[in-house]
């Protein structure tokens, strides 16, 4: 112990406080940026000789509760998920419109029931007449509109989605570049403490955009993996594919057929090769990325079907024409004849038969088809659940549909054939009773305007007739709500609103009597693609009921979603309050510390003075 | 629940500021527009329930709509149908005064006053409400009834009622004027009365006869005749003979004549001669004479009206029957108009269906009103025809002015009030009348209906402003409360209390 020895060990003091000071300093500076976190230094005492010869900074901590974070990093998926979701769905709801508002569905849809009311009473006003068409394309307009607004929302999160891929993409090769630096690094000094700052801020950003599991290794290394285990970022960073579609339609569905896939997809390829589809794999369940995802294929998707299905609904309910059969009972067989000339393409024949084994029901739909690439057409493309479909191939002539038809329900016993003209008979196996026909029908759409019944094409898809076409690209119901408009022959001629012939007189209101009973009376089969109903049972009422279905269901999707929300924030909230206590730097401790700093600097000068007193005494004697 | 420390970041104090301050915003677009919410979503469980009201709502909204709209139309019907009432009742009375007055002037006071009703008539029946014509039935776009001059004098070819009321006078009157019947002595003492074969002139129905010595014989056969055989011997003066003529329109006459000893015998009479022939002859021109004031009066009256009928019991699916000519005088019988060559009074829709239901007006899901009226429905058509007569024919001044007047009294005042048995303008009013309570009970009911929806649907989309303004009371107390304490907590950090310069 020696003089000497006491001034290294001030200067040593001296030094470390400087250094404290300065982190202290830094602390301070950046107690509002975000993602730092508290720096301390660990001082540790120099021994030499038995004795303590001064003290040095050992390392820099950073100063955090590392569970918390972990926790932090899982909520931060699931409440930017619930987040994204409840925003969009937010937003559908405005695409409804204000409740009981001019701009609603019921309002615009009500005013044209109550169009068609006024017209059938009073059929020979011109003003009713216009009224009329005037609210019916004021329905198909609000429509159209919604429809878009639909496939606006689907475009942004196809944009969410472009978006969040480039964040992702950025934050997973600025981990890997952390990576590769703090492997290089064997201090824990201050600068590989702010990389660490760093990269976790990366993570974080990662860990919003999709569920992230973080495994911390060896010389501060960290790999990222999704949940589903695919790793994102180890000591290289995978990559993330996106190829969004400018412009988003209702037809444009995400499909594994890359052929016929309509909207982008995620494709991760790792840096040692190989790739993986993530939607494909479902490999991302939470975070931006999952909102964004289950809005575009299935939250907005369904909305758009509900939206379709009113417009098929609408537009079907005043075209179609159901004729009965004639009852025949040809020798020992009895059947139906009907004529099959009208059908349009996606007009069925229904044909009711018992088993007579079983003593039960059945039905068959035959559909007719103009493109053979759509065929066989699955049970779900009618509305009813009990039947059994086929589609019927009329592209080739009327001559094979016959024998099509005798096909398609011979397994059951049933006989077809054709007794002349367009005629199809339609008979029981006679003597074998082991089937009965109990009821053969038609449903045809009215195609044109003075066909002589009250059926009328009073919606068209477009400039063409709305028959529900089945072709190989799907229903002519897909987005049906995005191109519904009133018969322009109709809004040109709207006498024809009445005139069922050329002589029906002005005042009969046999048509529009048929038209106000079919939207507000009739009750109706909704597809189970609207998500309302099941394929067993599917949604059946008037189109008032099942927009309100679907009012209810929407707005009760966006209630949850917010109150999930609102939930996930709380929980996000109060973890990120307790990273923060731990982590963020409290000016009031720094404060105290530069106080003790300040002490303990003037006591290692002190020491130095009283150190060189010390020698002055001695040189001086 | 963690507690912030003091002098760090709070974020989560922030966002419960923000938090606060959105829900007073919320409260106070609730107070100013009255609704709970902008969107269905946060109407809570009831957002369904509302699509329903809104609806059911507008569907009264409509049907109170269409009841206005459809009174106002019964109304106006209403007024055009008591007109026409009152237009039967007033020629009525003008008939009876001008018969009683008697002379040409009371037949052309009555001519005048049926011209002007007819006017009037065809104005009323002609009426239109909103859209459409009230008495077309479903043919609201045309007028149900041609013009008041079309009907009268018709319409360059077509023949308007006074020319079909000519022809036919001249194919009933025949060329003798003695109603197509025809006088003849066979042989000495004897006089036949033969009718005509067509469908015109009187028809004779049934003789009755107290002339002693005289044989009266028939009417037989078809055409129908009769003869008197005077050579058993001469009447006495007094007795009589009285035959009955069916008319063109079904009414019937009697035509009565007395033997008498007078010189010239005077009218209705005739003089007992020498002997048979002389008899026989004196009977023969009495009857001509008798014949021929019959034909003048009665038989011009029922030959008008029938004319009207066949003019007025047309459409245009089945034109009026006219006589077959020229030439009239002997025609042989009527043959079908065609709307090119007769005017077709009615011009609205003819169907097989009543009139009340040519127009329908749902006022209620589940209730019908009928209020449609055609202007050939029986009552008024009746009513019409009537006031037509009377304006189209004009009475001469001459000696059987005022007969021919009684006889037009009595053919056309009855059916001025309707046929007997048959539909009258009262009949349709209390039909329209009935549907007026349907409309006015279903107003009363939608009005209760509305109010208990509204309130209902108020309750779920509505707010109540005591209890938003009580809510923005303990949220404004709140939230100033919650930035007082926030704005304290950023102030209480050490660095405030550390001395300048160390």
């Amino acid at each position: 112990m020696s003089l000497t020895q006491a001034l290294v060990s001030a200067i040593s003091g001296l030094k470390v406080n400087q250094s404290a000071l300065a982190l202290v300093s830094a602390n301070v500076a950046n107690a509002s940026t975000p993602g730092y976190v508290r720096k301390t230094a660990t001082e540790v005492a120099i021994a030499g000789n038995g004795t303590g010869i001064g003290v040095r900074i050992s390392s820099i901590q950073r100063q955090f509760d590392s569970y918390v974070q972990s926790q932090l990093w899982t909520e931060n998926a699931g409440a930017s998920y619930a987040t994204t979701r409840a925003n969009s769905l937010n937003q559908l709801q405005t695409v409804y419109g204000d409740p009981g508002s001019d701009a609603s569905l019921e309002t615009v849809y009500n005013n044209f029931t109550s169009a068609l009311q006024a017209l059938s009473s009073s059929p020979d006003d011109p003003a009713a007449r216009n009224q009329a068409l005037d609210a019916g394309q004021l329905l198909t307009q609000q429509l159209n509109s919604m429809s878009n607004g639909i496939q606006s929302l689907r475009g942004d999160a196809e944009l969410g989605l472009s978006d969040a891929v480039s964040q992702a993409n950025e934050a997973m090769s600025q981990i890997a570049k952390l990576n590769q630096q703090l492997a290089g690094s064997t201090l824990n000094d201050s600068a590989t403490a702010t990389m660490e700052d760093q990269r976790d801020n990366y993570i974080g950003q990662l860990s919003q955009l999709m569920d992230v599991k973080v495994i911390a290794g060896d010389h501060n290394q960290v790999s990222v993996y999704t949940n589903s285990g695919i790793q994102l970022v180890g000591n290289q960073a995978a990559h993330l594919d996106f190829n969004p579609q400018g412009t988003m339609a209702a037809n444009a569905l995400w499909t594994p057929d890359p052929t016929t896939r309509g909207v982008g997809t995620i494709v991760l390829s790792s840096p040692n090769g190989g790739s993986v589809d993530l939607i494909q794999s479902k490999s991302i369940r939470s975070g931006t990325i999952a909102a964004d995802l289950q809005l575009r294929d299935s939250d907005l998707v369904q909305a758009q079907n509900q939206l379709d299905a009113v417009a098929s609904a609408l537009a079907g309910a005043l075209s179609d024409k159901t004729t009965q059969g004639v009852a025949v009972s040809p020798g020992l067989q009895q059947g139906f004849d009907i004529d099959i000339s009208g059908l349009s393409t996606g007009n069925k024949i229904t044909i009711n038969y018992t088993d007579q084994l079983t003593n039960t029901s059945h039905t068959i739909s035959l559909v007719r088809v103009d493109d053979p690439s759509a065929l066989p057409l699955p049970d779900t493309a009618t509305a009813s659940p009990n039947d059994k479909v086929y589609g019927i191939d009329f592209s080739a002539g009327m001559t094979t549909v016959y024998g099509q038809i005798a096909n398609a329900i011979g397994s059951t016993g049933m006989v077809a054939s054709n007794t002349g003209g367009t005629t199809l008979r339609v008979l029981n196996d006679g003597p074998g009773n082991i089937v009965a026909v109990t009821g053969v029908s038609t449903t045809q759409t009215a195609t044109t305007l003075q066909g002589g019944s009250s059926e009328l094409p009073f919606f068209t898809d477009g400039s063409a007739n709305y028959t529900g076409a089945i072709g190989p690209a799907g229903s002519q119901g897909v987005g049906f709500s995005s191109r519904i408009t009133v018969n322009g022959s109709l809004t040109a001629d709207p006498s024809l609103l009445v005139k069922m012939t050329s002589t029906t007189a002005a005042a009969d209101s046999t048509r529009p009597d048929f038209l106000y009973q079919q939207l507000t009376g009739s009750s109706l089969q909704f597809a189970p693609t609207s998500g309302l109903g099941t394929a067993a049972a599917p949604f059946t009422g008037t189109i008032t009921t099942f927009v309100r279905q679907m009012i209810s269901v929407q707005g009760q999707a966006a209630d949850t979603a917010s109150s999930l929300k609102q939930g996930q924030d709380v929980v996000l909230n109060s973890l990120q309050q307790r990273y923060d206590d731990s982590a963020n730097v409290n000016v009031d401790q720094e404060m105290a510390n530069l106080i003790q700093l300040q002490n303990a600097y003037a006591a290692n000068a002190r020491v130095l003075s009283a150190v060189r007193d010390m020698i002055n005494t001695l040189m001086q004697m | 629940m963690t507690t912030s420390t003091i002098g760090g970041t709070t974020a989560a104090n922030i966002q419960s500021l923000i938090n606060l301050r959105s829900q007073l915003d919320d409260l106070q677009r609730q107070l100013s527009t009255g609704k709970k919410s902008t969107t269905y979503a946060g109407l809570g469980l009831g957002r369904g329930v509302t699509v329903s009201l809104n609806s059911q709502l507008s569907a009264i909204n409509s049907f109170d709509q269409t009841i206005s709209n459809v009174s106002t139309k019964i109304s106006v019907a209403q007024l055009s149908l008591g007109n026409m009432f009152d237009i039967g009742n007033s020629l009525k009375t003008a008939m009876a005064q001008g018969n009683s007055g008697g002379g040409t002037l009371g037949a052309t006071a009555v001519q005048q006053n049926a011209n002007i009703s007819l006017d009037e008539m065809i104005g009323d029946l002609n009426t239109q409400a909103g859209a459409g014509y009230l008495f077309s039935g479903r043919d609201t776009d045309k007028a149900p009834v041609k013009t008041y001059d079309h009907i009268l004098n018709g319409n360059g070819s077509q023949a308007g009622l006074k020319q079909i009321i000519s022809e036919r006078n001249q194919a009933d009157l025949g060329a003798n004027g003695l109603g197509r019947l025809t006088l003849s002595s066979p042989s000495a003492g004897t006089a036949t009365l033969t009718e005509d074969a067509t469908t015109f002139g009187m028809k004779i129905a049934s003789v009755t006869s107290t002339l002693s010595n005289a044989t009266v014989s028939g009417p037989t056969g078809s055409p129908a005749t009769m003869s008197v055989d005077f050579t058993g011997g001469n009447p006495s003066p007094g007795d009589a003979i009285t035959m009955r003529f069916t008319m063109p329109d079904g009414s019937t006459e009697n035509m009565t004549m007395t033997a008498t000893t007078a010189n010239p015998p005077g009218a209705n009479s005739f003089t007992i001669g020498a002997n048979a022939s002389d008899t026989a002859a004196n009977f023969q021109s009495g009857m001509t004479s008798a014949l021929g004031t019959l034909a003048a009066t009665s038989l011009t009256a029922a030959s008008a009206v029938q004319a009207s009928n066949e003019f007025f019991n047309a459409d245009a699916n089945n034109p009026p029957l006219r006589v077959d000519g020229p030439p009239f005088d002997s025609a042989s019988g009527l043959v079908a108009g065609t709307s090119a060559n007769s005017v077709i009074w009615y011009q609205g829709e003819t169907g097989s269906d009543p009139a009340r239901s040519s127009a329908t007006a749902r006022i209620d899901p589940s209730l019908t009103v009928n209020y449609g009226v055609r202007a050939n429905e029986q009552g008024i058509r009746s009513l019409l025809q009537g006031v037509a007569t009377m304006a189209a024919v004009t009475v001469p001044n001459d000696a059987n002015t005022s007969a021919l007047s009684s006889a037009f009294n009595q053919r056309v005042a009855p059916s001025l009030n309707g046929t007997a048995g048959g539909q009258t303008v009262s009949n349709i009013q209390t039909d329209l009348a009935n549907a007026q309570v349907a409309l006015n009970s279903a107003t009363q009911r939608h009005a209760q209906q509305s109010s208990t929806l509204s309130t209902y649907l108020d309750q779920i989309q509505g707010v109540s402003n005591e209890q938003v303004g009580a809510e923005i009371l303990t949220l404004q107390t709140r939230l100033q409360a919650s930035m007082q304490v926030t704005a304290m907590l950023y102030q209480t950090s050490l660095v405030n209390y550390m001395p300048p310069g160390g």
